[in-house]
């Protein structure tokens, strides 16, 4: 058991920020990425005995943070359809909120544009948000996404492609509203 | 023109971007998590096997009581028989 702590904890101080960081992109809110990086480390705690090495703890602590990030983002929107439905709570700015997230890592002059594109990445589908995202703002190659989301590299490059072409035409769609407001 | 270029600006937003750290406390946290988890676990797997063996020694009993009631019924019914169906 102490040899297994030890493990835990290096692996830990090795993928903290990147969990974190796949996090805060993935639900844009401190609190939540915090509460998900907490899920996602019991979770390795847990299955780090049974961990068979097929694929580098890199790629496996990746793909377990998109399912905790995908499993957080539903039963926060099935919480907030409950919302809608029941007696108001004091939660409601936390839950109606989302779209405005200004990133702490965002230059200061980037942050109202970026405020714009988080808004536009929460529409595209699941596999597209993903795909975006790790290759956008974690940088990684079409290869390193393809094995992370047990794809082939073509499929990560459409989902990709058809990630941004969909960003594009929702962008042209904001713009008029933008225009509107600053013209 | 002017669209493009917003929507190219918005797109870019992101360049330059520089991680973020998690909070100090944040490995203590999952520690805590962790150890409340492993308290809770045993207690749980002695909560389910106890509910388990009361409901197979309920369900044990309730049939030796059928069978027992089952065997008696029959052996008054021979009685009762030998007694009213008499061939002589």
């Amino acid at each position: 058991m102490p040899k297994q702590s030890v493990i835990f904890e290096t692996i830990y101080h090795e993928f903290k920020v990147m969990v974190f960081n796949l996090a805060l992109h993935y639900l844009q809110n401190i609190e939540d990425a915090e509460e998900v990086t907490q899920d996602v480390f019991v979770k390795v705690y847990h299955s780090l005995a049974h961990f068979q090495q097929k694929s580098s703890y890199k790629t496996w602590i990746y793909r377990i943070t998109i399912n905790q990030c995908l499993d957080f983002t539903k039963k926060k929107s099935s919480r907030k359809r409950l919302y809608l439905f029941g007696a108001k709570s004091e939660n409601e700015s936390e839950y109606l909120n989302t779209s405005t997230f200004e990133h702490p890592g965002i230059l200061m002059e980037n942050q109202e544009a970026a405020v714009q594109l988080f808004a536009v990445i929460n529409t595209l589908t699941e596999n597209q948000k993903t795909a975006f995202l790790l290759s956008k703002l974690d940088g990684l190659s079409n290869p390193e996404i393809a094995e992370i989301m047990e794809m082939s590299i073509s499929a990560v490059e459409s989902l990709i492609f058809r990630a941004k072409v969909s960003l594009q035409e929702k962008l042209a769609k904001k713009f008029t509203e933008y225009r509107k407001k600053y013209k | 023109m002017e669209k493009d270029q917003w929507i190219q600006t918005v797109l870019n937003s992101t360049n330059g971007i520089t991680t973020v750290m998690p909070s100090d406390d944040l490995l203590a946290k999952i520690q805590l998590k962790i150890k409340q988890q492993e308290k809770v676990a045993p207690t749980t797997v002695w909560w389910i096997a106890a509910s388990i063996a009361v409901l197979v020694t309920l369900n044990v009993a309730l049939l030796q009581k059928a069978k027992t009631k089952d065997n008696s019924t029959s052996s008054y019914l021979e009685h009762t028989l030998n007694q009213s169906n008499q061939l002589y």
